[in-house]
């Protein structure tokens, strides 16, 4: 009940206004929302690309982070970084639960997950990809992540 | 002339002494409405000021301190949340402005 009057007014106030290169694909289901983003700058590496996010809420949002994870679709693909692994998980101290603090919101994360493609030069994917993707059983809000890099 | 009053009507409204637009960064809902869980406004869902200046809907920031992983931050600017000693005339108090009275 708390994250449903709160997505609900989050909405509403998506739909009066996005800022640019976020825009909202589905939020039928209230607990599962897709968005797509585009990076503005002209980044080489994210030039012409959309990518979509999926977010999902569990019922203490926003006293809890959202699980939010990029999603691989035939014109969609995972973007560059080496925050970012291949198979759409993201490493980002705000969407950790030390990180996280219940003034985020949609928007905010959308904007901020922008702003960590634009100012990347590296297209990488983070030590240990390959193993991560194959191995990694675990939701991404169970892992810990170490930050080590603050630069990005 | 002279008149008698025999009867008169008061009506009150009261808002807490915070700027006009302003909502509670957790739940959105504007201050002078309550946290999400509440129905009625006021002394039962009142406003928590924090010594760092931000305020939220008392419930709103109790279900965020009692989080581990809040480590008992202000969610705007992470620092320690403390709760500001409060005097009757301070924000956050309930201001009992007497709008109109016929």
């Amino acid at each position: 009940m708390l994250a449903s009057k709160r997505l609900q007014k989050e909405l509403l106030k998506m739909h009066a206004h996005l800022p640019p290169g976020i825009d909202i694909v589905s939020t039928d289901d209230l607990k599962e929302w897709l968005m797509d983003i585009r990076v503005l700058d002209p980044n080489p590496l994210y030039q012409n690309e959309v990518y979509r996010l999926k977010f999902s809420f569990s019922k203490s949002y926003p006293i809890e982070a959202p699980e939010v994870v990029f999603v691989q679709d035939t014109n969609r693909p995972i973007p560059w970084h080496p925050h970012i692994y291949s198979n759409g998980i993201i490493c980002l101290d705000l969407l950790d639960r030390q990180g996280w603090s219940p003034v985020h919101n949609v928007e905010s994360i959308c904007v901020s997950l922008q702003s960590m493609l634009t100012g990347n030069t590296k297209k990488e994917r983070p030590p240990g990809d390959d193993n991560f993707v194959k191995y990694n059983t675990q939701r991404p809000r169970d892992i810990n992540f170490l930050f080590h890099d603050n630069s990005v | 002339m002279k008149v008698v009053i025999r009867q008169w009507n008061a009506v009150a409204a009261w808002r807490w002494d915070m700027p006009d637009d302003d909502v509670c960064g957790i739940c959105r809902n504007p201050y002078d409405s309550t946290c999400s869980k509440c129905k009625f406004p006021g002394d039962e869902c009142p406003l928590l000021l924090g010594e760092c200046n931000h305020s939220f809907h008392m419930h709103c920031i109790f279900s965020w301190l009692r989080q581990e992983s809040s480590q008992e931050k202000c969610p705007m600017c992470r620092q320690p949340f403390k709760s500001k000693a409060q005097d009757t005339s301070g924000p956050a108090t309930q201001n009992e402005d007497i709008v109109q009275t016929s």
